[in-house]
């Protein structure tokens, strides 16, 4: 696992605190959906900052990687990110890490996806994966944000669930809503839980990602509703909802 | 109510996944562990993790007590691993 | 990778010029104050608190929540520094110093070496010589309030002239010992002693 040079080849905006960069990696190889790259930065004295970015995009897509970042308060790596990266920059990075919080089309399903604020990243990996191998594994993602204007991918998300097979995307806004919004608007909870599961059944396969407080609540809420605890895989965000 | 600032600061093993590979040359997130306390069985990145302490403590998240801890020096690796059953390091084939 | 890459445009934190002297070698200012943990946050009651100084002495001591608050205390503005590279200048606390505690045993001449033990079990061992001469205290204000449990409220021990991993969060009692015995972190490499200004972060050093 070494590290390597990636130079940036796209940013793209995503919603007010939340940008995508493309990065083409010299030494690319094909990643599992749900795994991360370590991204480390180095200033003239030598000084270095280092966190994790779940990769956004499919292993399908060859030669490069979308890693989408939340801009965070006092963010040293955030916010250079956000700030100061430009095309052509080059990044040090060293991945793909992971194994537990993983999912390939080959694992099955049904799958219910779960997730907070920038959690969504690791599972749209699963699922743009899931879309470009043509899986027909039910799947359903139930995804918290504050506003409508906070909602990452939203656009691909629907046109992800207009295809035929494609998965069913539920949102919930806990904090405001659009005019005329039908769907869920207020923290995930147990009932609300139950609903997307159940057509599911209790074959399902559980991922859940965000902060941390949400993953444990969701995680406990699903044994309780039934899943098996082997069928429920997590990952932490810390508070904000963003890698540490 | 009022959440515990460090209950909400809690990672899980998933966040040192990194850290893990460099240490054990494998994937180790994936790797089955056992806690020597209470008996809790689950993979690695289901250890609740506590971070930029001076070194890594990966704790149970049925009992809390401590499964691993893993110092990192310019020199050396320090490991203290009495609170895991066994370690599986999987090999590359 | 080449030693000579760095990223463009980050700058990382910054050593402030004027305050260069009071930073120790390896160190970065910040101005927050970052909760540094192995473990979840021990909430300690009040009315089960108590702090007791146990070990090479003729007779242990021991002092409830409130039976410490009534001892002198003093206010303590001092610079800090934490292993992982953080340094925070002028901060203040309230507590009792140590040498106002240790005035209340018989210690044995043997006595040469410290561990303190804290709620939750975490331990760091220090010669004991570091902390008398008005060097530590067992604090439980920070700036003017009560110190906040995750900060090692109700109590902490505050040794700021040592590496911060030393000045023991939720602390329950010193124990004087004729010999040295690593506590949490030492056992696993980090230094005996840790003298931020020898750069003491690891044995060895």
């Amino acid at each position: 696992m070494v590290w390597q040079l990636a130079t940036v080849r796209a940013v793209r905006q995503e919603t007010p605190r939340v940008k995508t960069i493309t990065l083409e990696l010299p030494g690319w190889s094909p990643h599992r959906p749900g795994q991360h790259y370590d991204i480390r930065l180095t200033a003239p004295d030598g000084y270095q900052a280092q966190r994790s970015y779940s990769i956004a995009s499919e292993p399908e897509r060859v030669g490069e990687i979308d890693l989408t970042v939340e801009w965070i308060e006092n963010g040293e790596v955030s916010s250079y990110l956000h700030d100061v990266v430009a095309l052509d920059d080059r990044l040090e990075v060293r991945g793909p890490i992971g194994g537990y919080f993983v999912w390939t089309a080959e694992m099955g399903g049904p799958l219910l996806l779960v997730g907070g604020g920038s959690g969504v990243v690791p599972l749209m990996a699963m699922l743009r994966h899931r879309a470009a191998v043509g899986s027909s594994v039910p799947a359903r993602l139930l995804y918290s944000s504050r506003t409508p204007e906070d909602v990452i991918y939203a656009a691909e998300l629907e046109r992800l669930s207009r295809q035929p097979g494609g998965v069913e995307v539920f949102h919930t806004l806990t904090r405001s809503q659009p005019p005329g919004w039908k769907g869920y608007a207020r923290r995930i909870d147990r009932a609300m839980l139950a609903e997307v599961l159940q057509p599911l059944g209790m074959q399902a396969q559980a991922f859940i990602c965000g902060p941390t407080l949400l993953v444990e609540n969701v995680a406990d809420h699903l044994v309780q509703l039934g899943l098996p605890p082997s069928n429920i895989r997590t990952e932490r965000f810390g508070p904000t909802g963003g890698p540490s | 109510m009022e959440a515990d600032l460090m209950e909400s600061l809690t990672l899980d093993g998933n966040a040192v996944a990194g850290f893990l590979e460099e240490i054990f040359g494998a994937e180790m997130t994936a790797s089955p562990s056992q806690c020597a306390s209470c008996g809790y069985a689950g993979y690695l990145g289901t250890l609740l993790v506590y971070l930029h302490a001076p070194g890594v403590v990966l704790r149970c998240p049925q009992c809390k007590g401590i499964v691993l801890r893993i110092v990192k020096t310019p020199r050396a690796v320090y490991l203290d691993a009495r609170g895991v059953e066994c370690i599986r390091i999987t090999l590359r084939g | 990778m080449s030693d000579s890459f760095f990223s463009r445009g980050f700058t990382g934190r910054r050593r402030e010029p004027e305050n260069a002297k009071r930073v120790p070698p390896g160190q970065y200012i910040t101005p927050d104050f970052p909760v540094l943990s192995a473990g979840p946050t021990q909430h300690v009651p009040l009315d089960q608190w108590n702090f007791r100084i146990e070990g090479l002495v003729r007779q242990p001591v021991q002092w409830s929540w409130q039976e410490f608050n009534q001892l002198p205390s003093q206010t303590f503005t001092v610079d800090i520094h934490c292993v992982t590279k953080w340094s925070k200048l002028d901060t203040r606390w309230e507590g009792v110093s140590v040498d106002t505690l240790l005035e209340n045993v018989e210690i044995d001449p043997q006595a040469g070496f410290v561990t303190a033990f804290s709620y939750g079990g975490y331990t760091t061992n220090l010669p004991l010589a570091d902390l008398t001469g008005g060097r530590a205290f067992v604090a439980y204000n920070y700036a003017g309030q009560p110190l906040a449990p995750e900060h090692g409220g109700p109590a902490r021990l505050v040794v700021p002239h040592l590496y911060f991993w030393k000045s023991a969060k939720w602390v329950t009692g010193l124990r004087l010992m004729d010999a040295d015995r690593r506590g949490f972190w030492e056992a696993l490499g980090y230094h005996d002693r840790g003298d931020p200004w020898k750069e003491e972060r690891y044995q060895g050093d």
